[in-house]
């Protein structure tokens, strides 16, 4: 049985953070698990930037101010004790990826670059053109490649292993194989990124954002926190939902509807288009409601003008978001307007991290990291340029408690609880793959998207969410007689894209749950219903948690320090 | 053109075989659209990978009638205009192939690993204070950044197709010359000694790496520079090197090639012994005169200033 220190699962920037961290200080084994090639990660997608307070293009710029942005951003709903800390390490998160070879886009002085961001006081997001995430990425790769980190590519996370004792690893899927294999560790980081593809054709995140972590920590009893949270990106294309940058609306792009008029005077009169996610994606989805928009129903969108930025800032700063809008919208943003719409963009809510200076969760030997956890500090509504931020920090912070974890246990877990799990699912597996007729997967997973977009999106209501999770569960009974479709052992994507279904509609009817019932307005989860925020009752995160086979609902209040809630205005 | 069809040469792990699969076109769509729609309406068993589909995680990368590219960003109609309505997709070349369109990365990762692709800062650096880096000096190492990792270059490589022991895939070329050209960098040799080792000098200049990059990348362009490097930091002990310095050499001297010396500049007078059956047939045929060192060409001060104004150039 493959057996490590520590076994960190998910490959895009937390992910190899932790290896990384875990892989140099040496001792240690260290493996590093992905579903594909490690470069394949949704953090390669983020575009725009990374946030700390270097004070290199705003030297007034403060540690204080980036806490109350985000405190603000997370519309109240993000643990200030977390943010704090956050903001604290950002600054040297960023020194030290500079040094790793990160490279950055650089001001006169030979300084790493920073512009303004969303719903931000000063220009703090580091920047390298618009690839931030990839060349994060890619020097996340390198690095692990260094140190030495043992890559598992090909695997598909089934479970975690837990027996009496505790922790003892996960089992998974060997792609190449077929076979479900057990993986022994002392220590475990998950760092699977997110849930986006429950809203399937309208989002910005890679085919692999299927919440694989989120819903194994999950069926291994640790809470789900604020899995409503759901941010809208707003400017996805609008034929396929791909991104377009958030640096679009920094470097001074404006959105326009039907009428040629910059509607976000109506909304955010101060901040105007870099006003946040949230704020930005629910005017826009507004404007198109009241006739404003162009084009109709699901493909109505509203423009984003980048043309009086001149041909030079866009080639310089925006050049892959130009080619996007080229390929994917047949439109060059240097001499026409982009068609843009929100779309799902970033999972706030995830497993639930209980010590954010190590990532731990209520397992002992289980962390997370990233866009698969909730620590939180994103609350309501993530701020642009924080998930990069957010990915180097934690990422560190799991690798470092995985690694004191993984040193500080001398025992060695059993095989019982391994072996179970591996004839478990082998079992399942081979069920369903035999199983002939019933309802495709791709079926399933439309009708959850559709659900998810039109019943659980941008505007919510009770009567509708209630419709939501009525389907919701009647596609999880579908799920259970489904068809794979492809009965091989050899690299079947077919029944990779089967278990990532079962994930899906685990975490999606968390999402409706705890959405139905925040009864409240805040950041990304806009109840028509219930239009004001809610402090007195809701100033707390949702836990969603398994219990046998139910689904139970608690809460826990929110930390505040600092700065007591106060009404948002941008 | 109402139906398009995909030709697709499939493996199941043991054989292998081809299959056509038919479907309605649709304007505006991509070959990743189209491999989609066979997926989920007619064969759950057709194998391929893909992430982001914006041409960024470099996951689908395959063959569309020999040539290698994103599947995700290359537009169908493109294809079907040039080629009629049947396209050919094949998985990439010079890599295992796992299953139908699924190639295997995993020996590439460890080939990669051997060339140090990771930044050895100068010392004047640290993690705590990070770098510092001109605009200038970023932008040296912007187009290299670029690459995802989507093979294409490799798939494509006409020396790689000749057998992997003596040449890199075209991308650790590029990830190598990466690191050489940061300034940051304060060990260009550590990068530098293993491309040399295997094939620095043995590209054949075919481009194919550098046209069919879908993020315009130029590993070619990383090649020949991370040649010039290797001159310039002295590591001349191999015939690569040691023929383009008898090159420039000949041309400063003459304006022409003498290939007599040529030989025995480039390998040694041993090697070049080795070589003495292939000189005495081209005798024969009156193809070599070792007897004849090329006196000046008219207008040799003229080659000599261009020569020298590329060095300058360069420097």
């Amino acid at each position: 049985m493959q057996t490590f220190d520590v076994l960190v699962i998910g490959s895009g920037g937390a992910g190899m953070r932790a290896a990384l961290e875990a892989g140099a200080r040496g001792g240690l084994s260290v493996g590093l698990m992905t579903k594909m090639f490690p470069t394949r990660s949704a953090t390669g997608m983020a575009q725009g930037g990374i946030n700390g307070v270097l004070g290199n293009a705003d030297p007034t710029d403060t540690v204080d101010k980036h806490i109350f942005d985000t405190v603000k951003g997370s519309d109240y709903l993000g643990d200030q004790d977390a943010i704090a800390f956050f903001c604290g390490q950002a600054a040297a998160a960023i020194r030290e990826i500079d040094y790793y070879g990160v490279p950055f886009s650089r001001d006169a002085k030979g300084q790493i670059a920073q512009r303004n961001f969303g719903g931000q006081s000063a220009p703090r997001t580091c920047f390298s053109a618009d690839k931030t995430g990839h060349v994060i990425l890619h020097t996340m790769y390198e690095q692990c490649l260094k140190h030495g980190v043992k890559m598992l590519t090909d695997r598909q996370l089934l479970d975690l292993a837990v027996d009496g004792d505790g922790l003892c690893g996960v089992v998974a899927l060997d792609i190449r194989t077929g076979t479900v294999v057990p993986v022994k560790a002392k220590a475990v980081v998950v760092a699977t990124g997110g849930a986006g593809r429950m809203y399937w054709s309208r989002t910005t995140n890679p085919f692999t954002s299927t919440a694989d972590g989120m819903a194994a920590c999950f069926r291994a009893s640790i809470p789900l926190k604020d899995p409503e949270m759901v941010q809208f990106h707003p400017t996805g294309l609008a034929g396929t939902g791909i991104l377009m940058s958030e640096a679009s609306r920094a470097e001074g792009g404006y959105l326009y509807n039907n009428a040629g008029e910059r509607f976000m005077a109506r909304y955010a009169p101060e901040k105007m288009e870099l006003a946040t996610r949230d704020l930005v994606s629910q005017a826009i989805e507004t404007e198109i409601r009241e006739g404003r928009g162009f084009g109709e129903g699901m493909n109505a969108y509203v423009l984003l003008d980048l043309r009086h930025l001149g041909r030079e800032k866009i080639l310089e700063r925006l050049p892959g978001i130009r080619d996007l809008a080229i390929t994917f919208e047949q439109v060059d943003p240097i001499e026409a307007p982009i068609p843009i719409r929100p779309s799902c963009h970033y999972t706030m809510g995830g497993v639930d991290v209980t010590n954010f200076r190590t990532g731990g969760t209520a397992l002992a030997g289980l962390f997370a990291a990233g866009e698969a956890a909730c620590v939180s500090i994103h609350g309501a509504n993530r701020l642009g340029g924080n998930s990069l931020a957010d990915i180097m920090v934690f990422g560190k912070c799991a690798g470092v408690g995985a690694a004191d974890y993984a040193q500080a246990q001398s025992r060695e877990a059993g095989d019982g609880a391994l072996m179970a799990k591996t004839a478990e699912w082998e079992a399942r597996l081979a069920a369903a793959m035999a199983r002939g007729g019933g309802p495709a997967v791709a079926s399933i997973r439309d009708r959850l998207a559709e659900a998810m977009w039109n019943k659980v999106g941008i505007f919510r209501r009770g009567a509708e969410m209630e419709e939501a999770a009525a389907i919701v569960d009647g596609l999880a009974a579908e799920y259970e007689r489904c068809a794979v479709g492809d009965d091989s052992r050899v690299f079947n994507t077919a029944l990779v894209n089967y278990v990532e279904l079962g994930n899906l509609l685990a975490m999606a009817k968390a999402a409706v749950l705890g959405a139905i019932n925040r009864t409240e307005s805040r950041g990304c989860h806009l109840r028509e219903d219930y239009p004001a925020r809610d402090d007195v009752n809701f100033l707390k995160h949702t836990l969603v948690t398994l219990a046998g086979a139910q689904y139970e609902l608690s809460y826990r209040p929110v930390v505040v320090t600092e700065h007591q809630p106060a009404e948002r205005r941008y | 053109m109402e139906q398009v069809v995909y030709r697709i040469r499939r493996f199941d792990g043991e054989k292998e075989f081809w299959q056509e699969y038919s479907f309605a076109h649709e304007p505006n769509k991509t070959v990743l659209w189209g491999l989609l729609k066979i997926k989920e309406t007619a064969d759950p068993s057709l194998a391929f990978v893909a992430a982001c589909r914006s041409a960024v995680c470099g996951a689908c990368a395959v063959r569309v009638n020999g040539e290698a590219v994103l599947a995700c960003e290359t537009p169908l109609d493109a294809l079907l205009g040039r080629f009629g309505a049947t396209l050919v997709l094949e998985p990439l070349g010079n890599f295992p192939v796992i299953r139908d369109l699924v190639v295997d990365w995993e020996p590439k990762a460890v080939r990669l690993a051997e060339a140090k692709p990771w930044l050895m800062p100068r010392d004047e650096f640290s993690a705590e204070a990070g770098c510092r880096q001109t605009q200038a000096e970023f932008k040296k190492i912007n187009a290299q950044t670029n690459c995802i990792l989507c093979g294409s270059c490799a798939s494509e490589c006409n020396k790689l197709s000749t057998g992997d022991d003596d040449f890199y895939e075209p991308f650790v070329y590029t990830k190598a010359g990466k690191f050489v050209a940061d300034s940051r960098d304060g060990a260009a040799a550590e990068h530098l000694r293993p491309v040399l080792a295997r094939g620095l000098w043995k590209c054949v200049h075919c481009q194919e790496c550098v046209t069919k990059c879908p993020k315009r990348v130029a590993p070619a362009e990383d090649i020949a520079a991370l040649r010039r490097e290797s001159i310039r930091q002295g590591l001349t002990d191999n015939p690569g090197a040691r023929h383009a310095l008898a090159f420039a050499g000949d041309i400063t001297n003459s304006g022409r090639l003498n290939e007599t010396t040529m030989a025995v500049k480039t390998d040694g007078l041993l090697k070049s012994a080795t070589r003495l059956p292939f000189a005495l047939r081209l005798l024969r045929r009156g193809k070599l005169n070792p007897f004849h060192f090329p006196a000046p060409v008219e207008g040799i001060d003229g080659v000599r200033a261009i020569v020298k104004a590329a060095k300058e150039a360069k420097e």
